[in-house]
């Protein structure tokens, strides 16, 4: 079973037409409500989503782990990690999931940078992405697109990988993860489309603020 | 002769001193949290009954003035106790993620059936 997780946090507008868009391309949605303060868990469950709610906001590594084990509870093969924001293509899915069957790995990253299609913010691709990846690369982690959230993992990365971090540092917890713990995990083009800016420089630091506290937490 | 300062920040570190052997009694601090805290009381007494120990000491560790050792360590100190207590902070987030985690998907295992 092909099971797609949602985290959304205030996602009333969007979350509805990326429930009923990702359809046709996974058996099952699982929106993960991180505590919104909008209707996004009505709009959700509306579209037919499997809705699960977080009481108090946690973060988007918090929601994507609280999808997992719901997954696997469900018997899923694969999980599907799709924004609810209508920021990523839902025609990138099957090819996705074609590349990593036939790849034979466990993990497959989507990446922003193996082909042109993604209209990258000027800051974002000439300073902070260079910074991230110079970071990503200290923490272990040799992804072109790190922090990319379209990601699909199978059975067995579902099984061996926890998410700890509950923020955003999970985007760069999950490959680091993987590589320790001889997960294959390949790259694969999608198309990301920006409605808004995202993560900023302020992000950036919090994640490394994570990522060197995370170390020390038992 | 006692200036007032010494006496206030005596009465104020045997407030202090009574506070942590509660907190031990209570059960919220650990043999070695007691021993820290003790132990810290009693050198900032001996430091403000007899200021001139902490000279000694400065100048056993080459600072000039007793002030600057005892704020130094000061800084030292409060920078540990701030990254420590940041890191428990971490730990309790991620303690409530979990309970959160495990209501939600009870939640949403109880609507399935």
């Amino acid at each position: 079973m092909f099971v797609a997780v949602v985290p959304a946090y205030n996602e009333e507008k969007t979350i509805g037409s990326v429930v009923q868009s990702l359809f046709a391309h996974v058996d099952k949605v699982i929106v993960v409500d991180d505590c919104s303060c909008d209707n996004t868990y009505k709009q959700a469950l509306t579209s037919g989503a499997i809705v699960l709610q977080h009481k108090i906001n946690r973060g988007q590594g918090a929601a994507l782990q609280t999808g997992h084990d719901y997954a696997l509870q469900i018997g899923a093969d694969y999980v599907l990690h799709f924004d609810g924001d209508n920021q990523f293509c839902v025609e990138d899915i099957k090819p996705a999931l074609k590349k990593l069957k036939d790849s034979g790995v466990d993990i497959l990253f989507g990446s922003r940078f193996l082909d042109n299609r993604t209209q990258l913010p000027w800051f974002k691709k000439y300073i902070l992405f260079p910074v991230a990846k110079i970071f990503n690369k200290i923490c272990g982690v040799d992804l072109e697109d790190t922090h990319n959230g379209f990601r699909i993992l199978n059975k067995k990365a579902l099984e061996q990988i926890t998410i700890e971090q509950d923020r955003m540092a999970h985007a760069t917890e999950i490959p680091a993860k993987a590589k320790k713990l001889g997960l294959q995990y390949v790259e694969f083009p999608v198309k990301v489309v920006y409605h808004k800016f995202g993560q900023g420089l302020g992000g950036g630091f919090k994640v490394a603020r994570d990522l060197v506290f995370g170390k020390f937490v038992k | 002769m006692l200036i007032l300062f010494q006496i206030l920040f005596t009465m104020f570190v045997l407030f202090a001193i009574v506070n942590v052997i509660k907190r031990k009694q209570e059960g919220l601090l650990g043999p070695k949290g007691l021993f820290f805290w003790l132990i810290f009381w009693l050198l900032a007494i001996v430091a403000v009954l007899w200021p001139n120990s902490t000279t000694i000491l400065a100048n056993y560790l080459g600072i000039g003035r007793g002030t600057d050792f005892v704020i130094y360590v000061a800084l030292v100190i409060i920078f540990y106790l701030l990254f420590k207590l940041h890191i428990k902070l971490e730990s309790v987030g991620r303690d409530i993620t979990k309970v959160v985690r495990r209501e939600a998907v009870g939640e949403g295992v109880r609507n399935k059936e």
